[in-house]
């Protein structure tokens, strides 16, 4: 009997090995779960998201337990997941429809995130329309939840659904943070200089300095991806003088297909000195990186910087906590804004026009599952969490901004407030593949010292030239191709709109017909105004977009004579 | 065979034949409404195949005179118009003659009709179709339904893309056209989009002043959704400031708009150009007046 016995066993041990560890993490995950749910629970929340940073993990328990103060029936359980498996173990619960009630959206490609949206979760259009009742006795009172927002909830809104998908819970900015103690030491400064000529004294004076080893410190450790933020912050902004001359749709801003008629007919091109500004900015910053800093990553950026061995880094408020805990009892930390060179830069001065504009927008977003068996609690949750008081609160614990009007900011991070007013970049080099990935080998190189700016520019300009016509055409393609997308969208959404009555079907009707005349009717009309612009091959004496016509100034001229006249 | 392995057999023929009884289970017979319904969030799920399914049981179970008839044909025709991959565009517009022909005057009709237009205009590998086989694709819409929503989205379609190759003999002719539509059709939700492109037309030609004209009726006429009365304007007073600064020379309309910008939208991109350009004036007028005060 017992030889059978272990006779089975042996046949069917790897089935047996699958069915213990099956029930065994079945039994684990049980236990697990009813262990975070107190007595008393009638509703369990759960909220997934994948921020391990220190405090957020907590913030969620503490502010958890002040809504269960109000609402002593509901019970909040996070699941934290990594951010490197966040994407598929969303997919995995979204489809398998055993996704939390409330999940951070984010980690997958922004097309898969749109098809998600669409079919898992709640739209919440209505509700931030509505106020948020836990504004009540605050400024707020009574105000529509998304104008509550310092973005107006911009960050909340899908395009492409025309519906508020998700609510945010904070905001995000970068500046540089710096080793207060290394700069004293090497510098004998409490502060770095605010501005750019000084700023780049002091990187000088700290890379000529070796340690007890004899090693140079590193004024700025950087990487492949630290280096976008020194771009846009620092290197941009000069280029923003070519709005006036090349954006031929005066909307604001230079796109890619505006550079390049700019650039092919003659009205701009690599000699405009806010370009060449950018890139000499550019040169004098890499100079204070490390050696090979393109070839590294985020992490090996950081090493240098809490190892002491460089001075200022880089990035954005959802790091300063992480450096903060790596730096405690070791130095001190600064945050400082960029040292963008001022108007009176005897090198910059004539291209810089303000500060750089940072949008005022929102992340840490977080949608509501169709699946989700309580889906007004899970919406009063976000409630709770997106009202003034709630989202000061959660934040402090976090350190993080928050997202909602009047609400403060810890000292560290008053030096993340946006700058809502200022300049910004314009020269969207991003035509077509070929082009892009030459620029891309051309700024690796020049960024590493290999070339200069005319070497680059040399070898960049004749290419892009030649090569861009094909990709202004292949991009006028794309764009008609595009319809096809748009049109079965938009027939959805008439069907929508005939299906309905009253007031909701006259909205939709009104959203359609907005719909379908920006996306589809006046859709290739700025498209075709730039062809006619490149017909029209080279010119030398066009007037830029916004410059004052000779009869505009005569008119302007007639008036101001007129006004003249009937001053006493 | 061993008997632990006839056991698993076994097994997994139980299992399987549950699985089998599973999906053998009680059909309920679905409403054709409420499987339209289901054929409309399947196609905006973009499950085009589930969409199609939805929409042909529907059908089978209509009376051919029925709406709900009509409307699954629709959503069927749409479904095999629309979807990507595997579209059939000889079949939806099949179906969508059909459903003219059961019903010719219905509001479904006109919208079938457009979308026969659309078809033929539909660009090819990105390239544009020609514009006269455009232009008489638009034309039977808007002949047979000159007054319905879908007439006058078909006559704006048809505008459009004649403004896609920009002369300037064709944008007066085109301007013509929507000014003659602007009058016959004082009560129509297109006419917001009717002066946008009137504006267009007025880029073209130059017409600075009626172009200002052009885009503060487009400002006037445009919907207010009841579901969303609050509306992003920004883009509307940028776009007048900037046409009355450069084209029109009225200083006064733009620094209103700029004005109104920086105070509505004080976090908007374009506050600090609006502010570079209130100054850009001011230092002109300044210039001009100097130099008329010369003797």
């Amino acid at each position: 009997m017992m030889r059978a016995c272990f006779s089975w066993i042996g046949r069917h041990f790897p089935l047996l090995v699958v069915a213990i560890v099956y029930f065994w993490s079945m039994g684990s995950i049980l236990a697990y779960r009813q262990a975070q749910v107190p007595a008393g629970t009638d509703v369990v929340l759960r909220i997934g998201h994948w921020q391990l940073e220190p405090g957020v993990r907590e913030a969620f328990n503490r502010m958890a337990d002040a809504y269960r103060v109000q609402h002593p029936h509901v019970t909040i359980v996070q699941d934290a997941i990594p951010e490197g498996t966040y994407g598929q173990w969303m997919t995995t619960q979204l489809m398998g429809g055993t996704a939390p009630d409330i999940i951070e959206v984010g980690m997958l490609n922004y097309n898969i995130i749109l098809g998600y949206h669409s079919r898992y979760f709640v739209p919440l259009t209505s509700f931030v329309n509505q106020p948020n009742p836990y504004n009540a006795g605050t400024a707020l009172e009574g105000m529509p939840w998304r104008k509550t927002y310092k973005d107006a909830m911009r960050g909340s809104y899908v395009e492409e659904l025309q519906e508020y998908m998700t609510v945010t819970l904070a905001q995000f900015g970068c500046r540089i943070f710096y080793n207060k103690d290394l700069l004293k030491r090497l510098t004998g400064l409490d502060a770095p200089p605010h501005n750019y000529r000084g700023f780049l004294a002091v990187c000088e004076k700290i890379k000529s300095q070796r340690d007890a080893r004899g090693r140079p410190y590193t004024p700025i450790t950087s990487s492949n991806y630290h280096m976008g933020m020194w771009e846009s912050f620092m290197c941009d902004p000069p280029t923003y003088g070519a709005v006036r001359r090349i954006d031929f749709n005066r909307d604001g801003a230079v796109g890619n297909d505006e550079l390049f008629v700019g650039f092919k007919t003659g009205r701009i091109g690599f000699g405009f000195p806010p370009y060449a500004a950018k890139y000499s900015i550019m040169r004098e910053l890499t100079s204070e990186f490390q050696p090979g800093f393109t070839g590294l990553g985020r992490d090996e950026a950081v090493f240098p910087f809490v190892q002491q061995r460089a001075v200022f880094i880089s990035t954005g408020t959802w790091d300063a906590g992480s450096l903060q805990e790596q730096a405690k009892g070791l130095f001190e930390i600064g945050v400082m804004d960029f040292p963008l060179p001022g108007r009176d830069d005897p090198a910059y001065g004539s291209v810089i026009e303000g500060p750089v504009y940072e949008r005022p927008a929102a992340g840490f977003p977080f949608a509501i599952t169709r699946t989700s068996k309580h889906p007004e609690v899970a919406l009063d949750f976000l409630r709770f969490l997106g009202s003034q008081p709630g989202n000061q609160k959660l934040n402090d614990i976090i350190g993080w901004i928050p997202a909602i009007s009047g609400t403060t900011m810890t000292p560290l991070l008053q030096a993340f407030a946006p700058h809502l007013e200022g300049v910004y970049g314009a020269l969207p080099l991003t035509l077509g593949g070929e082009t892009i990935i030459k620029w891309q080998q051309l700024t690796a190189l020049f960024q590493v010292h290999q070339i200069d700016y005319k070497e680059m520019t040399d070898t960049f300009a004749p290419f892009y030239l030649f090569k861009g016509v094909e990709e202004f055409a292949e991009a006028q393609r794309n764009r008609r191709r595009g319809v096809a997308r748009e049109e079965q969208f938009l027939a959805g959404f008439r069907a929508r709109a005939m299906a309905e009555s009253g007031t909701n079907a006259a909205s939709l009707w009104i959203k359609y017909r907005q719909l379908t005349s920006s996306r589809l009717i006046t859709r290739n009309l700025n498209a075709a105004r730039l062809r006619k612009i490149l017909e029209e091959g080279v010119t030398t004496n066009a007037l830029a977009p916004y410059a004052f016509s000779d009869r505009v100034v005569e008119k302007v001229r007639a008036q101001v004579a007129a006004g003249n006249r009937e001053q006493p | 065979m061993t008997c632990g392995s006839r056991v698993a057999v076994c097994l997994l023929l139980a299992l399987g034949c549950g699985v089998l009884a599973g999906c053998t289970g009680p059909v309920e017979k679905v409403a054709p409404e409420a499987q339209i319904r289901t054929g409309w969030d399947e196609y905006r799920l973009g499950n085009f195949a589930q969409a199609r399914d939805a929409f042909q049981s529907a059908l089978r179970y209509t009376p051919k005179t029925n709406a709900t008839h009509l409307a699954a044909l629709y959503g069927l025709a749409t479904t095999w118009n629309m979807r990507r991959p595997n579209e059939d565009d000889v079949l939806a517009e099949k179906l969508y003659r059909q459903l003219i022909a059961l019903a010719p005057t219905n509001d479904l009709a006109a919208w079938s009709w457009l979308a026969l237009a659309r078809i033929q205009a539909a660009p090819v590998e990105g390239e544009s179709v020609d514009l006269l086989k455009q232009v008489d694709a638009y034309q039977q819409v808007i002949d047979l339904f000159p007054f319905h929503p879908a007439g006058e989205e078909a006559f704006l379609y048809q505008q459009a893309a004649r403004l896609e190759e920009p002369d300037e003999g064709r944008a007066r002719s085109v301007l013509l056209a929507l000014e003659a539509f602007l009058d016959a059709h004082p009560r129509s939700p297109w006419r917001a989009t009717a002066y946008a492109l009137c504006a267009h037309c007025c880029d073209v030609l130059g017409l600075g002043s009626k172009r200002l004209q052009a885009v503060f009726n487009t400002w006037r006429a445009s919907e207010v959704a009841p579901a969303n009365p609050v509306q992003d304007r920004s883009w509307t007073y940028w776009q007048i400031a900037t046409v009355a600064e450069f084209e029109v020379g009225d200083f006064a309309t733009a620094r209103t708009y700029y004005g109104k910008l920086i105070e509505e939208y004080p976090t908007e991109q374009r506050v600090f150009p609006a502010k570079q350009e209130l100054k850009r004036m001011d230092e002109l007028e300044a210039r001009l007046r100097q130099e008329a005060s010369k003797p």
